[in-house]
């Protein structure tokens, strides 16, 4: 039962938080200020972790010392997920706070909308997602952007992989209908067409129906064996219920960031026995892990691997700081010009700042990452392997391994 | 057979709009403005009777809950904020309305944080009768609206209340002085219209997810419904909201899944530009 003064104390609560103003304080001397720009509400379980990492990872950085001579301060928005929103808040962060670099933002909507922000302002932006357009000009024109996730074509490629693996030989295609959904579904169809074979049906739907029960028809009359999802786990809850009503076999591909636990605990496992999930594997035997990881732990009171963009933003900050440090300077394009010696080899491989800003002392240095072993490619994009998942009884299996 | 089958996903995708279009064309016909917190009216029914069902189990006691919820959120809002703002142009009704909805959403961010819920209920296979697919809890849902429906309208035209509520939503002044007490009707009002939203809500989120933003994500259509069944009529938002769904369906073999949306809104502009009545609304004289 919830009484008035637990929801005043929650309200106020709520309240404070927003109104905090940087969550790592550094005292005295000058500061790297840098805004954690993510999606704390609207649609993503990931937001909150990843604001927390970035946060966690500034402590690291400011207790081995700080970067460069410089403590890290964070300044924490969400960007619901919602490019304008996003805009709004990247806007604040950049002409209230001045920040000198904005991390972490997901959907690709958002890093699309806040990439004119961040070049007008000549300030890194380091995102989680997966539009192509985020690789070229004009979205990276001046190479501030750093992407710590796959790009969509590669989700699409090992989609691929699986469903050959998997001996399917009549895929569709559903997205939903934003540019990242789409670049997922079209990844796929450019490889699976590219061996001279046919999609039987591609749909594109819309966010927030009350029913999906006429898409589903329509692929459904295709008689798929397959088909591969560009979905997100509100619409994917939605879609597989109603097919499940619907009584005909056809199985899923979709990336795990759609399908999980929480999808489970929406439909049961009966749903969602056999659905096949697609997900980028952080770099689970390395030592930057174990220390992402345990801090995931200790501050979120769940495994690190439940959230890989968490990895990515833990990453965001470390790297960040190495490359400052390597380039003993806060001036954005000595940082930049660092930014691939740190992370790509050659360089004695190193796995947290402390670590490297020793190792920097003695010559070159390789960040090898929580997300991935984070080599920056002329773009700015890294390339993660992916996982392959199957659901049996509930549980989410990791099958095998796909690298792009 | 596509296309009835395409009928039927429509009528229950119309019956949400439609019952959401109702509570907003009740409030515009008695309190005189367009309530743009009625999405999250929705919403706090949904959240209501998820709340209710996970204490029972019972999904008629769910329903039930979600009403009560959004009834008194409704009433809540009456009573804190438009009463107060009675009076007032009707843009500053509407702009404390839109604050309102604001302030709902993000007490349930706050109470139930920004994942999804969903209704456990369980999952069946259709009866197919003449080719076409028809869920059983389609067919649930479809009884409990026809039920809130006959509720609503029995209400409206037989009852005492229900006649006062309409003299007023006929001429305010005129009710006045014939000795109707306005709050009493308001009051009935605000519950009606928060009940209304509760049933449209719980059908949203048994057929969907809950989330905080799910019934302000509605609101567009639901406006659209409202005018294009002549603002002001509850038979017409009715109406309006089920050949909305249908049409919507029914498009999508024409032009695509992503481009239906777009027909709510044409729908709303031709029939402000053609026939600002709408279907069932009445010509109003300039007072």
């Amino acid at each position: 039962m919830l009484t008035r003064r637990d929801l005043i104390k929650s309200l106020s609560a709520g309240s404070a938080m927003i109104a905090a103003p940087g969550l790592v304080k550094a005292q005295g001397q000058p500061t790297f200020r840098i805004g954690a720009l993510n999606p704390i509400t609207n649609g993503s379980n990931y937001g909150a972790g990843m604001q927390k990492m970035i946060v966690a990872a500034a402590q690291a950085v400011n207790d081995a010392g700080g970067a460069a001579g410089r403590h890290f301060e964070v300044f924490a928005e969400d960007d619901q997920a919602n490019p304008q929103a996003g805009v709004l808040a990247a806007k604040k962060l950049i002409e209230i706070n001045k920040v000198q670099a904005i991390l972490g933002t997901w959907a690709s909507g958002v890093s699309l909308a806040v990439a004119p922000l961040t070049n007008d302002a000549n300030i890194f932006l380091m995102n989680t997602s997966g539009a192509p357009a985020l690789s070229v000009p004009p979205a990276n024109a001046k190479g501030l952007l750093y992407r710590f996730q796959g790009t969509n074509d590669r989700w699409g490629r090992a989609y691929y992989q699986a469903a050959l693996k998997e001996g399917f030989k009549r895929p569709a295609t559903m997205a939903l209908n934003n540019a990242a959904a789409i670049s997922v579904t079209e990844g796929f169809s450019a490889a699976w067409e590219a061996d001279g074979k046919k999609i039987v049906e591609k749909v594109v739907y819309e966010p927030n129906q009350a029913s999906y029960r006429s898409e589903l028809q329509k692929i459904l009359a295709a008689k798929p064996d397959v088909i591969v999802m560009g979905s997100y786990l509100a619409d994917l809850t939605i879609l597989l219920r109603e097919w499940y009503q619907s009584g005909e076999q056809v199985r899923f591909i979709t990336p795990t960031y759609a399908a999980n636990p929480e999808l489970v605990k929406a439909l049961g496992a009966d749903v969602v026995e056999g659905l096949i999930s697609v997900d980028t594997v952080p770099n689970e035997s390395a030592t930057a892990y174990k220390l992402f990881d345990d801090t995931y732990r200790k501050i979120m009171g769940q495994p690190g691997s439940t959230n890989s963009f968490a990895a990515m933003t833990w990453d965001m900050v470390t790297v960040l700081a190495l490359a400052m440090e390597a380039a003993n300077s806060s001036e954005i394009a000595a940082i930049n010009a660092k930014m691939r010696e740190v992370a790509n080899p050659p360089g004695q491989v190193v796995s947290s700042f402390a670590e490297g800003k020793a190792a920097l002392k003695s010559g070159k240095i390789n960040y090898d990452g929580a997300s991935s072993v984070l080599d920056f490619d002329a773009r700015g994009d890294v390339k993660p392997d992916f996982g392959v998942y199957v659901f049996e009884k509930g549980k989410m299996n990791r099958k095998y391994i796909v690298k792009i | 057979m596509l296309y009835l089958q395409l009928v039927l996903n429509g009528f229950v995708q119309g019956l949400v709009i439609g019952l959401g279009a109702l509570a907003i064309t009740l409030v515009f016909g008695i309190a005189r403005f367009a309530n743009a917190g009625t999405g999250d009216f929705l919403t706090a029914g949904s959240y209501g009777a998820l709340a209710a069902h996970k204490a029972t189990g019972s999904l008629l006691l769910a329903g039930l809950g979600g009403v009560a919820v959004s009834a008194l959120v409704s009433l809540l809002a009456y009573v804190l904020v438009f009463r107060r703002l009675m009076g007032r142009s009707v843009m500053a009704l509407l702009l404390a309305s839109i604050g309102v909805g604001f302030t709902i959403r993000a007490i349930h961010g706050l109470l139930f944080g920004h994942g999804q819920y969903v209704f456990q209920v369980p999952l069946s296979r259709p009866y197919i009768v003449l080719g076409m697919r028809i869920s059983p809890l389609d067919l649930a849902l479809m009884l409990t609206a026809a039920l809130a429906l006959t509720i609503l309208f029995v209400i409206l035209h037989v009852t005492s209340i229900g006649r006062q509520m309409r003299a007023v939503a006929d001429n305010p002044e005129l009710a006045r002085v014939s000795g109707i007490r306005v709050k009493r009707v308001m009051t009935t009002l605000w519950l009606l219209a928060g009940a209304i939203s509760a049933v449209a809500g719980i059908i949203l989120g048994i057929k969907t997810v809950v989330t905080p933003e799910s019934g302000w994500d509605m609101l567009l259509p639901l406006f659209s419904a409202a005018i294009f069944g002549g603002i002001g009529s509850p038979l017409g938002a009715m109406v309006a909201g089920i050949l909305l769904g249908i049409a919507q369906e029914l498009s999508t073999p024409f032009v695509g899944f992503t481009y239906k949306i777009v027909l709510a809104f044409a729908v709303m502009l031709f029939v402000l530009l053609v026939r600002p009545r709408g279907l069932f609304g009445v010509v109003e004289g300039v007072r």
